[in-house]
C-alpha cells in the first residue's frame, strides 16, 4: 500500500537531510510501527509517506513514494491524496475545526461523496468504534488530551480511507488513555486497515505491531520483526527502557526537614472540587513521585506550591513561609516549576539567554558561573547559542529544567517531564534529576509513567478525584 | 473562563432558527440602531435584545461582554465630550474649584447625548452579534455562508478565527503561568504593560504558526476546500422562520411609518 525506494529530503534552507535513502515498504493490512529519539525524522518519514512532503513542501526531494500501486507525484492534489490516506497529526487541537464533536466528524463525511443516509451510518458507526458517543455535543477545548486524540483519530476515519498514518497520537496520554487509542488500532487493523504508527510506546501496542522500524538521524538504522530487532540491546533500551538500572540515591540524603507542608487543603472552582483535604509533609532531599490518571489533581496541587493558586481553604508551608503572604515572584526562588509543554516558555533568541531570563528575573550573582553550570548539567553546553526552538523535544525539555535549575529553587517540581521522549532521552532526564538530588534539591515529579515512578522515587504519592489515595512515604 | 463568541449547545427558540433569518435579523436590527438617534427608542432597542436573549435562555452569556461595554461606554463618552461640545454646559471635567486648570473641558448636554447614543448603538450590535454566533452551529454558518456565494477560503478563516478564541486564551493562561514559574514579574501600569508582552506573546505566536500547518494540512487532506458536498441535516426554513420575517417586515414598516408621522 506505501512504498518508498530510497527516498531523501533536505528541508529548504538546511544542509544536514532530514531522510536520507529511505526504503520501506508496507503491506496492505499491516501494521508497521516506526520509532527513534526525537528529531531523528520521523515526522518527516510521516510527511513523505502520506505524500504530503512531495506536495507541500520545498526543499530537496530524491526517490519516489508510492501510495496505492501510483506515484504520489501523480495525484492532483492533497484533497486526491487524502481519498487514499488518512493522517492524524500529532497536535490533536489544530486538527478540530468545529465547536462541537459531532459537527467535527459530520463536516469531514459530508466531502466524501456519500449519500446522507450513508453519512449518518458512518458517523453512528464511527463514533461508536472510536468511544466519543458522549462527547457528541462536546467542543474541542473541554476535551481532555485522550478525548482530543480520539477525535482527531474519528474525523481522520471518517474520510473511510483503508490506509492510516498515525503520528504519535499518544505522545500526551496516560496509560489508560493509551490502552483505548491502542484498542481502537488494533480493531482497526482486524477491520483491514494498513496502519503506519509513528510511537514511542511499543509495549503497549506490541499485539498489534509486523514491523517495526527505528529511525536515527533521518536513517533507518534498524527494521523487521519487532522480536529479532528487539535482540538489539542498544535498540531494546531505546524502545523498551529499562529503568530498573536507576540506582537510587542513598536514602541518607533525605533529612527530617519539612521543605514543604501542606495542611488540609481544599481548592474548589466554581462548582468543581478539585482538591479536598490533601495533608502532606515534603522533606527536604526527598524525590518525589506524584501518579494518578488525567484529571486526579496532581497538576492542581502542585500549583499550589509555588502559589500558580492559592488555597480555598488551608495553608500551603514552603520552605517556613506560608503562601498565602508571599507573591508568586518571591516564591520563584523556593520552588521552580516545569510545565508539560516546554514550547509555553521559550521567547528568547538563544538557549543561554532564556535561561539567563529567571536568573536575571530573581537578581541572582554570578549567573554567568550558574548559566554555565545549567548548561553542562543540561547537556546543551553546545547548543548554547541556538535558538531554542530549533532543538529536539527532548533538547527542549532538557533546557526546560536548565532554566528552571539555574534560578536555584531548594525544590524542583517537574509536570511529566518525560513525555514525548524515547527510553535514552528519558533516561537522560531522570539522570540530571538523580544529580540534582545529589546537590541536595528536593524533586516532586508528576507522571503517569509506573516504571520511573518506582524506579527513581523515594516516595510515591498517587492521587484519584482530588485526594491522596495512597502514600508510600507516609511516615 | 468566560468563552468569547463561542457557540452554546442548546435546544432553543434561536438555535432551531434557520441562520438566515438570523442574518435578516442582524441586518435590520443594525440599520435601525445605525440610522436611529432617539434616546428612548435605542433603550427600547437594547431592552428588546435582552428580552430575546432572555427567552432563548442566553442572557447570561450575553452579559459576560458587559465588562467590555461598560469601558467602551466610558471611552465614547469621555471622547465625545471633549471632541463634540454641543449645546448647555452642564458641568466641567476639572471642577471650577480647582485653581489655575479649573474649568478646563466643559461638558455639554450636546456632547453627553452624542456618547450615550454611540454607547447604545454599541451595545445593540453586540448583543445581536453575539446572540447570533452562540445560538449557530459553526456547520450551518458554513453552509448558508457558502450558499450566498461566499467563497470558502474566506469562510473557513472565519470560523477559525472564531474556533481557536478560547484555545488562545487557555493558551496563553499557560504562557502567563509558565512565565510567573520563572520569576517573571512585570509590574503593573502601562510600563509593566508593556514589559510583559514579549514573554506572553512570542511562545503564544509561534505555537500558533506551528498549528497552523497542521490545520491547513488538515483541511486539505480532508477536501474542505474542493467545494464538493453531501448536506446532511440540511436546515429548512420553517414556519418560525416566516413568523420572525414577518415581524422583521412588520416592524421595519413600522420604523418607516414612525419617521415620516413625525416630519409631516
Amino acid at each position: 500500500m506505501i512504498e518508498l525506494k530510497n527516498v531523501s529530503y533536505t528541508y529548504p534552507n538546511t544542509v544536514q537531510p532530514a531522510l536520507h535513502q529511505i526504503t520501506l515498504s508496507l503491506e496492505k493490512g499491516r501494521c508497521m510501527m516506526v520509532t527513534g529519539p526525537s528529531g531523528a525524522g520521523k515526522t518527516s518519514l510521516c510527511l513523505a509517506a502520506s505524500g504530503i512532503l512531495h506536495h507541500e513542501y520545498g526543499g530537496k526531494k530524491e526517490g519516489s513514494v508510492i501510495i496505492d500501486g501510483k506515484n504520489v507525484t501523480d495525484y492532483s492534489s492533497l484533497s486526491d491524496l487524502g481519498q487514499n490516506v488518512g493522517v492524524v497529526f500529532d497536535d490533536p487541537e489544530a486538527q478540530m475545526i468545529f465547536t462541537t464533536v459531532e459537527e467535527e466528524i459530520l463536516s469531514a463525511l459530508e466531502h466524501r461523496g456519500l449519500s446522507a443516509a450513508v453519512i449518518e451510518e458512518r458517523l453512528a458507526g464511527i463514533m461508536k468504534t472510536t468511544y466519543i458517543e458522549e462527547l457528541r455535543d462536546r467542543s474541542p477545548h473541554n476535551l481532555s488530551g485522550g478525548q482530543k486524540q480520539r477525535v482527531a483519530l474519528a474525523a481522520t476515519l471518517a474520510l473511510g480511507n483503508d490506509i492510516l498514518i498515525l503520528d504519535e497520537p499518544t505522545s500526551e496520554l496516560d496509560e489508560h488513555a493509551t490502552k483505548r487509542i491502542a484498542d481502537i488500532l488494533k480493531e482497526l487493523k482486524s477491520q483491514g486497515k494498513t496502519i503506519l504508527l509513528i510511537e514511542h510506546k511499543f509495549g503497549q501496542f506490541r499485539e498489534m505491531v509486523d514491523t517495526l522500524i527505528v529511525m536515527e538521524n533521518g536513517r533507518i538504522t534498524s527494521g523487521g520483526i519487532p522480536d529479532t530487532v528487539l535482540t538489539d540491546d542498544r535498540i531494546r533500551g531505546m524502545v523498551l527502557p529499562d529503568f530498573s538500572m536507576i540506582k537510587k540515591n542513598a536514602k541518607a540524603a533525605v533529612t527530617s526537614e519539612p521543605v514543604i507542608s501542606v495542611q488540609n487543603l481544599t481548592y474548589r472552582y466554581g462548582d468543581v472540587q478539585a482538591l479536598s483535604g490533601i495533608s502532606l509533609t515534603i522533606r527536604k532531599g526527598e524525590f518525589v513521585a506524584i501518579g494518578g490518571e488525567n484529571g486526579s489533581g496532581k497538576t492542581t496541587l502542585v500549583k499550589h506550591f509555588n502559589r500558580l493558586l492559592s488555597p480555598t481553604s488551608g495553608n500551603v508551608i514552603v520552605n517556613g513561609k506560608n503562601t498565602k503572604e508571599c507573591s508568586i515572584a518571591a516564591l520563584a526562588g523556593d520552588v521552580g516549576l516545569v510545565f508539560q509543554n516546554p514550547d509555553h516558555m521559550f521567547f528568547a533568541d538563544s538557549v543561554r539567554e532564556e535561561i539567563a531570563y529567571g536568573v536575571k528575573n530573581l537578581g541572582i550573582e554570578h549567573g554567568d558561573v550558574i548559566i554555565d553550570a545549567a548548561l553542562r548539567d543540561a547537556g546543551l553546553t553546545e547548543s548554547a547559542g541556538l535558538y531554542p526552538r530549533w532543538l529536539s523535544r527532548g533538547e527542549r525539555q532538557r533546557l526546560g529544567i536548565a532554566c528552571i535549575v539555574a534560578m536555584q529553587p531548594s525544590v524542583i517540581v517537574l509536570d511529566e517531564p518525560t513525555t514525548g521522549l524515547d527510553g535514552y532521552e528519558a533516561l537522560l532526564v531522570i539522570d540530571i534529576l538523580k544529580k540534582l538530588q545529589k546537590k541536595g534539591h528536593t524533586i516532586i515529579i508528576i507522571t503517569h509513567n509506573r516504571d520511573i515512578a518506582e524506579h527513581c522515587a523515594d516516595r510515591i504519592i498517587r492521587m484519584e478525584s482530588g485526594k491522596i489515595v495512597s502514600d508510600t512515604g507516609d511516615a | 473562563m468566560a468563552e468569547i463568541l463561542q457557540y452554546v449547545h442548546k435546544d432553543t427558540f434561536l438555535h432551531r432558527l434557520h441562520p438566515y433569518t438570523k442574518i435578516a435579523s442582524i441586518i435590520v436590527v443594525s440599520v435601525m440602531c445605525i440610522i436611529a438617534t432617539d434616546m428612548v427608542f435605542l433603550t427600547l432597542m437594547v431592552l428588546a435584545m435582552l428580552a430575546v436573549a432572555a427567552y432563548s435562555r442566553l442572557l447570561a452569556e450575553s452579559l459576560q461582554q458587559l465588562k467590555l461595554i461598560i469601558v467602551m461606554s466610558v471611552i465614547f463618552i469621555l471622547v465625545t465630550i471633549i471632541t463634540m461640545p454641543n449645546g448647555d454646559i452642564i458641568g466641567y471635567v476639572i471642577p471650577r474649584g480647582v485653581p489655575l486648570i479649573g474649568g478646563l473641558i466643559p461638558i455639554t448636554a450636546g456632547g453627553v447625548t452624542i456618547g450615550i447614543v454611540l454607547t447604545l448603538r454599541f451595545m445593540i450590535l453586540i448583543f445581536a452579534f453575539q446572540l447570533f454566533l452562540i445560538s449557530t452551529q459553526p456547520r450551518d454558518l458554513v453552509n448558508a455562508m457558502e450558499k450566498v456565494g461566499l467563497p470558502i477560503d474566506y469562510i473557513l478563516m472565519f470560523i477559525i478565527a472564531l474556533r481557536f478564541i478560547p484555545t488562545l486564551q487557555i493558551e496563553g493562561q499557560r504562557i502567563h503561568e509558565a512565565q510567573l514559574a520563572r520569576g517573571f514579574n512585570p509590574g503593573t501600569g502601562f510600563v509593566g504593560k508593556i514589559r510583559s508582552v514579549a514573554p506572553i506573546a512570542i511562545p503564544l505566536v509561534s505555537n500558533a504558526l506551528l498549528r497552523s500547518n497542521v490545520l491547513g494540512l488538515t483541511i486539505d487532506m480532508r477536501g474542505y476546500r474542493t467545494g464538493k458536498k453531501t448536506l446532511v441535516r440540511e436546515r429548512v426554513l420553517a414556519t418560525r422562520d416566516y413568523a420572525v420575517m414577518g415581524i422583521l417586515a412588520v416592524a421595519t414598516c413600522g420604523f418607516v411609518a414612525l419617521i415620516v408621522a413625525q416630519m409631516v
